[in-house]
């Protein structure tokens, strides 16, 4: 080495770490941040949490939101398991022949009314037999789940259909030409942009309440996504193998199939997984709005603030989002 | 027979990477290009396959002008692996028979059992057992892909093979045997090999004929035995 060389390295002239356009971006940032954090209310924010922290450990009298979350949780426990329902408003009930595990029960509730002769209050007993089933509300929740599930495949299924063929046109190097290619990725970038809630509320307008529109919003929602990983998979596929097939007389979709799809077969079935992971949360939401599903069930147990009932609904919710995780995460093991 | 008269190309850059190349090998002759990376070696084989148009010149097998249309009996073998890793071997050989299927059945992947039973013959005249069969092509060695990789070329029964240095990523010992085995099935089949290699002692070692060629223009043509010691350091040693 020449030492003359380390010489002139010395005197290069390096760049400073921090440049006065460094610190003008860095304040305007800050300024933004801060116009933008007082429209979000941040700073309510801010003061709630620490006004919260200063309660639980006893530095403040209260909290607004420590006493709302006592409220809400609080009323979410013991999660309401039981379905009980008065007799006279079963239509055709037979009290010989109950539910498997069901009891009737004989209740006394006390009810204060206003004679309208006297104009004095009355406190009036009334007794009324219910029908009690002791995990009643919990098969009913299962039910609804299953339906919400079926919602969530249907629409992955539906997404799949609608990708699958859809992917080879959206991909530069398949595209059979640049119009084709602009409509198909124009028509994924439109799906992937209407929240599926906003579909869902038009599909139930024109499909009328029920999974139909669930199906539907989904469905096209995830189309979008997966076209768009689908194809930019295709895109990203390892050249060698194609240029291969090509050399040994092999046409584009012959390619396709037998050098491509191999190669990105395990990602799509990632892409596939995630869809419906991410179909059955969705599912439980698009309910509200009337597309079928729990969140139908959701929405009308929290607006009569059974939340007991509500309680129970999230811990089922969430016992299918762990367990879809585990089951789909061992499939997609045992397929790779 | 394979016949090139004054083929030329030329790239978008201006490079003139072959320089009216004219080259008759005959049906089976073992025929191993020489010379410097950027020589056009590669250039000569992708414009044999059809990848590459020539500006001039044309190409003609077995008599009839090459177009580079997939239904010609030309398959190539290329430097680098490239296997579908994640396909079957048995896959991976089938894929050389992919431009005598319609679209439909490569779809399915239907190659039909006459084909299948064609793939299991090949595999084992390269070297491979029924254990391999359906394996992913990943799961195998080096030297086992490239033999999946000539048994593919061979797939497509054609009638003049390309090899692209086939034993650039193999070891000396993995290298001599494929050669060998592309040597012995292309005699077999009667097949016309064209092999491009780095390895001037491998070449003197297997190659019926050697052509030599730098800047795109074919500087030596001849036995193996004719090209001398100086011939070879002046073939290396003025390229840039």
């Amino acid at each position: 080495m020449n030492a003359s060389l380390h010489d002139n390295a010395a005197t290069w002239r390096l760049r400073p770490i921090i440049t006065a356009r460094t610190i003008i971006v860095a304040c305007i940032v800050l300024v933004a941040l801060g116009y933008a954090g007082r429209r979000t209310e941040m700073d309510k924010l801010a003061q709630l949490s620490w006004q919260a922290i200063g309660s639980t450990i006893g530095l403040a009298p209260q909290s607004q939101v420590g006493d709302g979350l006592v409220r809400v949780v609080g009323g979410m426990f013991p999660l309401q398991l039981a379905e009980v329902r008065e007799t006279a408003r079963i239509p055709d009930f037979d009290p010989n022949g109950l539910p498997w595990g069901a009891h009737l029960e004989t209740r006394t509730t006390t009810q204060t009314r206003i004679d309208p002769q006297t104009l004095e209050q009355r406190s009036e007993s009334e007794r009324t037999t219910v029908l009690v089933e002791p995990y009643g509300y919990v098969l009913q929740v299962a039910r609804l789940l299953l339906e919400t599930i079926v919602i969530a495949v249907w629409a992955t299924v539906l997404a799949l259909l609608l990708a699958f063929p859809c992917a080879s046109l959206a991909a530069t190097n398949y595209t059979p030409h640049r119009l084709i290619y602009t409509v198909v990725r124009g028509s994924s970038g439109v799906l992937r942009a209407v929240p599926e809630l906003i579909s869902a509320l038009l599909l139930v307008l024109v499909f009328g309440f029920g999974p139909i529109a669930g199906v539907l919003a989904l469905g096209l929602h995830t189309a979008g996504f997966l076209c768009k990983f689908f194809a930019e998979d295709i895109e990203n596929a390892d050249r060698a193998p194609q240029d291969a097939l090509r050399a040994l007389g092999a046409s584009k979709i012959k390619v396709l199939r037998s050098a491509v799809l191999p190669l990105v077969g395990a990602s799509y079935l990632a892409y596939v997984q995630y869809i419906l992971e991410r179909n059955i949360r969705s599912a439980t939401v698009i309910g509200i709005v009337g597309a079928g599903g729990i969140g139908q069930e959701l929405k009308g147990r929290f607006e009569m603030f059974d939340f007991g009932h509500v309680g129970t609904i999230l811990c089922a919710i969430l016992l299918t989002v762990l367990t879809l995780e585990v089951v789909t995460g061992r499939l997609r093991q045992r397929l790779l | 027979m394979l016949q090139l008269s004054g083929v030329s190309v030329s790239y978008a850059d201006g490079t003139r990477a072959l320089d009216d190349v004219s080259l008759s090998v005959p049906q089976g002759q073992f025929c191993v290009l020489l010379g410097p990376s950027g020589a056009g070696k590669s250039t000569l084989l992708k414009a044999i396959n059809g990848l590459v148009i020539p500006d001039q010149g044309e190409i003609h097998i077995a008599g009839r002008i090459h177009h580079g249309s997939g239904r010609f009996p030309v398959a190539t073998i290329h430097q680098s692996i490239d296997l579908v890793l994640r396909a079957s071997v048995l896959d991976n050989v089938l894929h050389g028979a992919l431009s005598e299927v319609s679209a439909v059945a490569a779809m399915f992947g239907w190659f039909g059992r006459q084909r299948e039973r064609e793939a299991c013959a090949l595999l084992e005249r390269v070297g491979l057992s029924e254990a391999h069969l359906y394996r992913r092509a990943a799961e195998l060695s080096g030297g086992q892909q490239q033999r999946v990789g000539v048994a593919r070329a061979f797939m497509k029964q054609p009638q003049v093979v390309l090899a692209d240095e086939p034993v650039a990523s193999l070891d000396p010992r993995t290298s001599r045997d494929i050669l060998q085995l592309l040597r012995e099935a292309a005699r077999e089949r009667n097949v016309t090999v064209l092999c491009s290699l780095h390895d001037v002692g491998l070449a003197h070692e297997f190659a019926d004929r050697i052509v030599a060629m730098r800047a795109g223009r074919i500087v030596f043509d001849g036995q193996p035995c004719t090209l001398d010691e100086m011939s070879v350091q002046r073939l290396y040693a003025t390229a840039a």
